[in-house]
């Protein structure tokens, strides 16, 4: 079959040509389609329930709605588990779903489930799920401010609340309609609320209630639209206008007569422009501002929305009054660009690398241009490959390319056309006519075509373990291994293809082969040392194993991380504070944070999220705030020089000198993963369900208490479950009976009178505002007093709340978490010095002895260890798996077992070299460098195989063993020197760039680097001798081993 | 010879095999193993203190304390009582401060060789105990049954220097540690900037009031519905509706049915005609004719419910309000309210010569219940929650420390302090929750 496709490439040479065009179209237009991003997504499929439920306790939050709403969900198709959070006003369930599972079809059927139990939820809330995004969608945020002086059109300077109007009802619902956004977010100032606040002395002067005046407010509040008359053939709509407009409006609204004459609003009440009960602010620079954040849709190009929402705020600007000023404070395009300028960076700099080596080993400049087209058309198929299978190209999935690589099957190909047309050319001392030059081409392409095809298959094998992966490790690498596999398999197509066509078509006049002086020096120092070696074999034989035994040994002693993390170029900081403070007293502390931040010279702005936006994607309380410090270009900081590191070490320092706050560093789309993944992050999470809260934290703490006995454990604690003092209002039912009241009567009339209540809305054109009743500010805060709030009694007179309530400070928790619909604590623990298998197990039985739960209480584990021993089951059954296939091709290739064992012993070797230069360069083992490996293997494989083959056809042409592989190690020097220096050298602009994102691809390029050096010395001194030992006893009976 | 070298080969392929599973099965589980704890480490960046404060919590067993201290973590050795080991040649000793059923007691260990050391050896043991501001309590120990104990109680906080003196065998041995709790150190520059004010304890005056709420009515005693004496006819009515009239003021002329005699009603006494249903023709029976009403005097009559009824008595001062409005006056009386009604009835009276005031009004009432001068006081906004202490905070220099208080009477501004603060001492009023998020910050984490 290969010799039909070869012989159809090099026949319809044109037509194979014409194919190029093709190739490029598709790549070109499939490259407009191709999702660009810096990092992989590695969200799971996950869908948020958000209940916005003003008031309610967090108990109360669980018990009415996250109850509810959880048990809905149970049953799903695909669903893995859900967790739950109650706090303050908000219940949020988050269901996570299978990772095969399609993202709209579980918000569908959710949305069917929200549908039924809508019923059974308290009267006006409503489940909403969280926007259509994953952990990279927030690509944008922007800040409004009114620049000093600026005026409102009633004369008044922009207060918090005029600047949140502005971004609720004009900036916000442009920017929505930007195409692949799903949701814009805000944070920050106040939702404008109308506000009645009535004074109680008046209220009981008229025996007036709160209701009374929700009734009449409610009342006195509607248009009304009335049908159509017909006059004279003239239709008249008719409708009847009673909207309350503005304040005065409000305060003329009769709530009661008495004797006679009306008693309005004005009567008793204070009517004005109030602020929400808010649950999230936001800061920047040291003051206040409103904050909003563009989410993009799922699967979404985030540099082109991004680019859309950033030109969309310049036509928003204009319509903005004067003064106001919207300002972009993070812009994910910028970090993107930066690390495509940097993986484009290495990989043209890595092309431009192979195609000087090619001109320099090849001698011959078309036959180097020939192989090097291989490069951007292989790129360009992988390109049109990647929009097809959905693979966004990112640091990951682009960064372990190596044009290298790619060009060897081509190299290889080419390599020989050329020599044997120059070598047909010189015997007859003329060019060839065309079907002699086809034919040789054809020869000589068939001749290598076999070990190329199977040197790229086999290191597109190597690549299978990557795609075993699962969870986040999956999702980082699958991506990369799909590339490159794309990559190869459309180089495999080339070579077999295009390649011979391009040579047939365009090697047609005099080819000189002259060795370039590269290769004659070389090749006139590697005969002595091959055959010195040939002759030293015991000593070449243990040097390698002792060089091997060696690096195992080194592997140990290289520390070891997951990932290197990619910098982003901006610092996100998480500062707490003591749960249960208040959204001021956080606001107050954060001021001071961002002056003290704004010290730095590198720091261009800060500026932050506390507590929790509009949509509650990210549900903090308000002690904490979500800091995001952008740093200005390097060439503007002080000492450019200065690593990431070290300013943040920096930074640390000074802010640690700020009383009250805690911190955690780390970077802004890296913090939204830890949020949206969640979970367990430590190595064992032992979880206990059960119904009481105080129990739970009890079991914790006796739980804890085994754990630290346990030999290797580090780091154990119980997850904060921290009550909080709670002003509790509890009523004495005999005492309300008395006095004809129900429990309700006071529920509703303190939420009413300390939360507010809703009376309807006011409208001003679009906008729309809430009409509040709630008791005034002085007297709904001052505890102390509350005892006295009197409250009206339905005959008009009116009891104190002491009378009928206790009033105390209970502690009640301040947030409840929930897993697979029960509560639960957690208590985490990292293990040092000692395998993690074994020290989960006897966890498992020293709590199976010595912890005695109560019925209804039960336990579960999770942690990173479960996804290690999942990973290790699997890898131990994929990884041999992949080396018998590997084995099987080699075997296929050679029909020999030997052989195929001689060309495997090279991956030790060239594994050698990779550990060595990992330690040259004092970088840890990590998976990026796990990946450098299995490049290397294949590379290994690959010399081996090339090398090999030939030296096998010598020996069989002239049945001498030692000339036989001495020659053909000749003759393969500058095809395994090229493969190598090719392989090497297209990494060599990776394994050097500092550019933004390098981190993640500098321990891959640095193993291939490293281990191409070893593997090729191996290739080109250790296995001739291997070959020549194993085999000079067949010598006899060689031809029955063909 | 051939089966031979096959089975070598094999034995060598499996070699290479494994070499390759093995490094790859190494590099991959074992970056990954890595990653959770580097990770790890990487998000605790922000907890140096957190890990020291950790220890001493331990040092102080039961109560979690969440103070600020620097320890020399090899002085922390626990010895088999749980508390800290000091030793100096063989003689060893354990210190312990024993909270469990018991006032905060000190308990001390003393072992000579390993053997524990009686009452009868004369040892000699003191602690003292240096307290943020110069306070010094001194603790001796006496033999107990099974410990030496100290004498007397160790106050809260148990933030201190401690130096402790044990006399053994002629020989003096002495160790000096710190041991804070609820302390922080905060940079003036940094207080000033974070709004941190102190003020001074000292004496102050502490009262207590109650609000009130009631309608404003007539004196009963002001008020007259006048009828005539005998049915008859009326002639003449003197006054209108609005007019003032003195007492003794003819108010009508009426001719009786019986006598047909005319005779006239007067006025009672100085007062305001606020109703007339007379006119000159009609004829005066059973009806009311005219109301006179005097409202120079007024009473409140504020509302006391039964679980208040304790604080109010006749004389106390009441501000009595309506917006725009306030006079000071009295309690005269406290009745029981009007029958059905669990409330009793404060009256009290309202000058109205102006007329300012108007009856059925809703008026709040402010009653002063009490009004001490005390020895010391202080500001509401200076009291925090800690643990299940309230407590302020005392600034010396750049150290702020908790000081747990015995809190007595409360009003809108003040508090009294019974015990745990001494006058004189500088506490923070402004900005105090700082302080204590500083103190307790150790336990602040990132809750999603």
């Amino acid at each position: 079959m290969i010799e039909a496709i070869l012989r159809t490439a090099i026949d319809k040479r044109w037509l194979m040509l014409s194919f190029t065009l093709v190739i490029l179209a598709s790549g070109l237009w499939s490259y407009q389609q191709l999702p660009i991003d810096a990092v992989p997504d590695i969200t799971n499929v996950q869908v948020q329930i958000n209940t916005e439920a003003p008031g309610y306790s967090p108990l109360e939050a669980e018990q009415r709605i996250t109850f509810t709403v959880e048990n809905a969900l149970a049953g799903l198709p695909g669903l893995i588990y859900t967790r739950s959070l109650s706090r303050y006003g908000l219940s949020q369930v988050t269901a996570v779903f299978s990772e095969d599972t399609d993202l709209y079809f579980a918000r569908n059927l959710i949305n069917q489930r929200l549908s039924i139990i809508k019923n059974t939820l308290p009267d006006g809330l409503s489940p909403e799920m969280g926007p259509i995004a994953t952990g990279l969608g927030e690509i944008f945020m922007y800040t409004i401010e009114a620049e000093v002086g600026a005026k409102q059109a009633n004369g008044e300077a922009y207060d918090s609340t005029a600047l949140r109007e502005l971004q609720d009802w004009v900036i916000k619902p442009q920017l929505a309609l930007v195409p692949g956004v799903t949701e814009v977010n805000t944070i920050g100032g106040y939702v404008k609320q109308y506000h009645v606040t009535p004074k109680p002395r008046a209220m009981l002067n008229f025996g007036i209630s709160l209701q009374d005046i929700n009734t009449a407010l409610q009342g006195s509040n509607s248009n009304r639209g009335a049908g159509y008359v017909e006059l004279n053939g003239q239709q008249l709509l008719v409708r009847s206008e009673g909207q309350l407009k503005t304040l005065s409006d409000v305060e003329q609204v009769v709530i009661k007569f008495i004797d006679g004459s009306p008693v309005t609003v004005a009567d008793i009440a204070s009517v004005g422009i109030g602020k929400e009960l808010r649950t999230g602010a936001a800061t920047r620079d040291g003051r206040e501002t409103v904050l909003g954040t563009a989410m993009m849709l799922v699967g979404e190009n985030t540099r082109t929305v991004a680019r859309a929402v950033a030109q969309r705020l310049a036509e928003v600007q204009p319509s903005l009054p004067p003064g106001i000023k919207l300002e972009a404070v993070y812009d994910r395009t910028t970090l993107v660009d930066n690390t495509i300028a940097t993986v484009q960076k290495n990989l043209i700099e890595g092309a431009l690398l192979v195609i000087v080596v090619l001109l320099l080993l090849l001698g011959n400049v078309r036959a180097a241009l020939i192989t090097a087209a291989v490069i951007p058309l292989a790129m360009l198929i992988t390109i049109s490959g990647m929009v097809k299978t959905g693979v966004s190209a990112n640091l990951m999935s682009l960064g372990a390319l190596d044009f290298g690589l790619i060009v060897d099957g081509a190299v290889i190909i080419v390599e020989n056309a050329i020599r044997r047309l120059a070598q047909s050319q010189a015997q007859n001392g003329r060019i060839l006519p065309l079907k002699e030059r086809l034919s040789l081409v054809y020869e000589a392409t068939n001749e290598v075509i076999r070990p190329s095809l199977f040197g790229i298959a086999i290191i597109t094998v190597v690549y299978i373990p990557l795609f075993s992966l699962t969870g986040v490790e999956g999702k980082m690498f699958q991506p990369m291994a799909a590339t490159v596999v794309m990559a190869l398999i459309a180089a495999m197509v080339l070579s077999l293809t295009i390649v011979p066509a391009a040579v047939a078509i365009f090697m047609s006049g005099k080819v000189s082969e002259k060795e370039s002086r590269v290769i004659l020096a070389s090749k006139s120092l590697y005969r002595p040392l091959l055959i010195t070696a040939l002759k030293l074999r015991w000593w070449v034989v243990s040097a390698a194993f002792l060089l091997v035994a060696s690096s195992a040994w080194l592997s140990t002693r290289l520390g070891s991380e997951f990932i290197p993390q990619l910098s982003e170029g901006d610092i996100a900081m998480h500062a707490m504070r003591i749960p249960g403070t208040g959204l001021d007293q956080a606001v107050s502390m954060q001021l001071l944070l961002e002056e003290r931040l704004n010290e730095f010279p590198q720091v261009d702005k800060v500026f932050a999220k506390i507590g929790t936006p509009d949509v509650a994607t990210d549900p903090m309380p308000p002690s904490v705030a979500d800091n995001f410090v952008m740093l200005k270009p390097r060439s503007e900081w002080p000492d450019p020089s200065l690593t990431q590191a070290e300013l943040v070490a920096q930074m640390a320092k000074s802010v640690r000198q700020l009383p009250g706050n805690n911190y955690e560093f780390t970077q802004p789309i890296q913090m939204r993963f830890n949020e949206l993944i969640s979970g367990v992050r430590s190595d064992l999470g032992v979880k206990i369900f059960g119904d009481d809260l105080a129990q739970l934290v009890t079991s914790a703490e006796e739980i804890l208490k085994i754990l630290q006995t346990i030999d290797g454990v580090a780091d154990a604690k119980v997850e904060p479950v921290k009550d909080l003092p709670m002003l509790s209002i509890q009523p004495k039912r005999m005492a309300l009976a008395q006095y004809g009241l129900h429990v309700t009567d006071l529920q509703d009339y303190v939420a009413a009178a300390i939360g507010g209540e809703k009376a309807g809305m006011i409208y001003e054109g679009d906008r729309r505002f809430d009409l509040v009743l709630r008791l005034p500010e002085e007297i709904r805060t001052d505890i102390a007093r509350l005892g006295e709030l009197p409250i009206p009694l339905p005959n008009a007179s009116y009891v104190p709340l002491a009378e009928v309530a206790t009033v105390a400070m209970v502690p009640a928790p301040n947030q409840i978490s929930r897993e697979n619909g029960k509560r639960r604590v957690v208590v985490t623990a990292n293990v040092r010095g000692r395998d993690l298998g074994s020290f989960v197990d006897e966890v498992k039985q020293r709590l199976r002895q010595e912890l005695d739960l109560p019925s209804g209480y039960w336990l579960a584990y999770g942690g990173t260890f479960e996804q290690l021993e999942s990973a290790s089951k699997r890898l131990s059954i994929v990884v041999p798996i992949t080396l018998l296939i590997i084995m099987a091709l080699l075997i296929m290739a050679f029909g020999s077992i030997k052989d195929a064992t001689i060309i495997f012993t090279g991956v030790p070797l060239a594994l050698t070299g990779g550990v060595f230069a990992l330690w040259l360069r004092d970088m840890p083992l990590s998976i990026s460098a796990g990946v450098g490996f299995i490049a290397l293997s294949g590379v290994a494989v690959l010399n081996g195989l090339v090398m090999l083959s030939f030296i096998r056809e010598q020996w069989r042409d002239n049945s001498e063993l030692y000339g036989a592989v001495v020659e053909g190690a000749m003759v393969r020097l500058r095809p395994v020197l090229m493969t190598a220096l090719v392989a090497s050298l297209g990494f060599v602009p990776m394994a050097l760039n500092v550019g933004t994102g390098a981190e993640v691809q500098r321990p891959l390029a640095t193993v291939v680097i490293g281990g191409v050096v070893s593997s090729t010395l191996l290739t080109l001194l250790v296995l001739p001798v291997l070959y020549y030992w194993w085999h000079k006893n067949d010598i006899n009976n060689n031809n029955n081993d063909v | 010879m051939k089966p031979l070298l096959f089975l070598l080969h094999i034995v060598q392929s499996f070699l290479g095999l494994s070499c390759l599973l093995l490094s790859l099965s190494l590099i991959l589980p074992s970056a990954m193993a890595d990653h959770s704890s580097a990770d790890d480490d990487e998000a605790h960046e922000g907890h140096d203190d957190e890990e020291v404060d950790r220890g001493h919590e331990e040092e102080h067993d039961d109560h979690g304390h969440g103070g600020h201290g620097d320890h020399d973590e090899a002085e922390d050795a626990k010895g088999p009582n749980g508390g800290k080991l000091f030793h100096k040649g063989d003689i060893t000793l354990e210190l312990k401060i024993h909270e469990q059923g018991v006032a905060p007691q000190y308990r001390a260990w003393i072992s000579d060789h390993g053997k524990q050391v009686g009452s009868g050896t004369g040892a000699q043991l003191e602690v003292s105990l240096t307290r943020l501001g110069g306070q010094v309590d001194i603790i001796k120990f006496n033999r107990g049954a099974d410990y030496w104990l100290g004498d007397g109680v160790v106050e809260e906080p148990h933030s201190f220097d401690v130096s402790v003196k044990l006399t053994h065998k002629k020989q003096q041995l002495e160790w000096e540690f710190e041991s804070y709790e609820g302390r922080v150190q905060i940079a003036q520059s940094i207080a000033d900037r974070a709004n941190i004010i102190t003020a001074i304890a000292g004496t102050g005056t502490v009262s207590h009031s109650l609000k009130l709420y009631g309608k404003t009515s007539v004196d009963p005693g002001k008020l007259s519905h006048i009828r005539a004496r005998f049915p008859g006819s009326i002639l003449n009515v003197a006054a209108n509706i609005g007019d003032f009239v003195r007492e003794g003021d003819v108010l009508v002329e009426i001719e009786s049915n019986e006598s047909l005699r005319r005779y006239q009603i007067k006025a009672p006494f100085d007062g305001v005609i606020s109703n007339r249903h007379a006119n000159p023709g009609e004829l005066a029976g059973q009806q009311t004719l005219l109301t006179l009403v005097d409202y120079s005097l007024l009473w409140a009559q504020l509302q006391v419910f039964p679980s208040q009824r304790q604080h109010f008595s006749k004389g106390q001062n009441v501000r009595v309000k309506i917006p725009g409005l306030s006079v000071n006056s009295e309690i005269k009386h406290i009745l029981p309210g009007s029958g059905t009604e669990p409330f009793v009835i404060a009256r009290v009276p309202l000058e109205n010569t102006n007329g300012e005031w108007s009856p059925n009004l809703m008026v709040e009432g402010l009653v002063e219940i009490e009004t001490r001068e005390v020895d010391l006081v202080v500001d509401n906004r200076a009291l925090q929650r800690f643990r299940d202490w309230k407590v302020v905070f005392i600034q010396i220099g750049n150290t702020y420390e908790i000081r747990p208080l015995t809190l007595g009477q409360v009003d809108d501004k003040v508090t009294e302090v019974l015990a745990g603060l001494n006058p004189g001492d500088r506490y923070v009023v402004g900005n105090s929750y700082l302080i204590k998020a500083d103190i307790e910050k150790s336990e602040a984490s990132h809750d999603h």
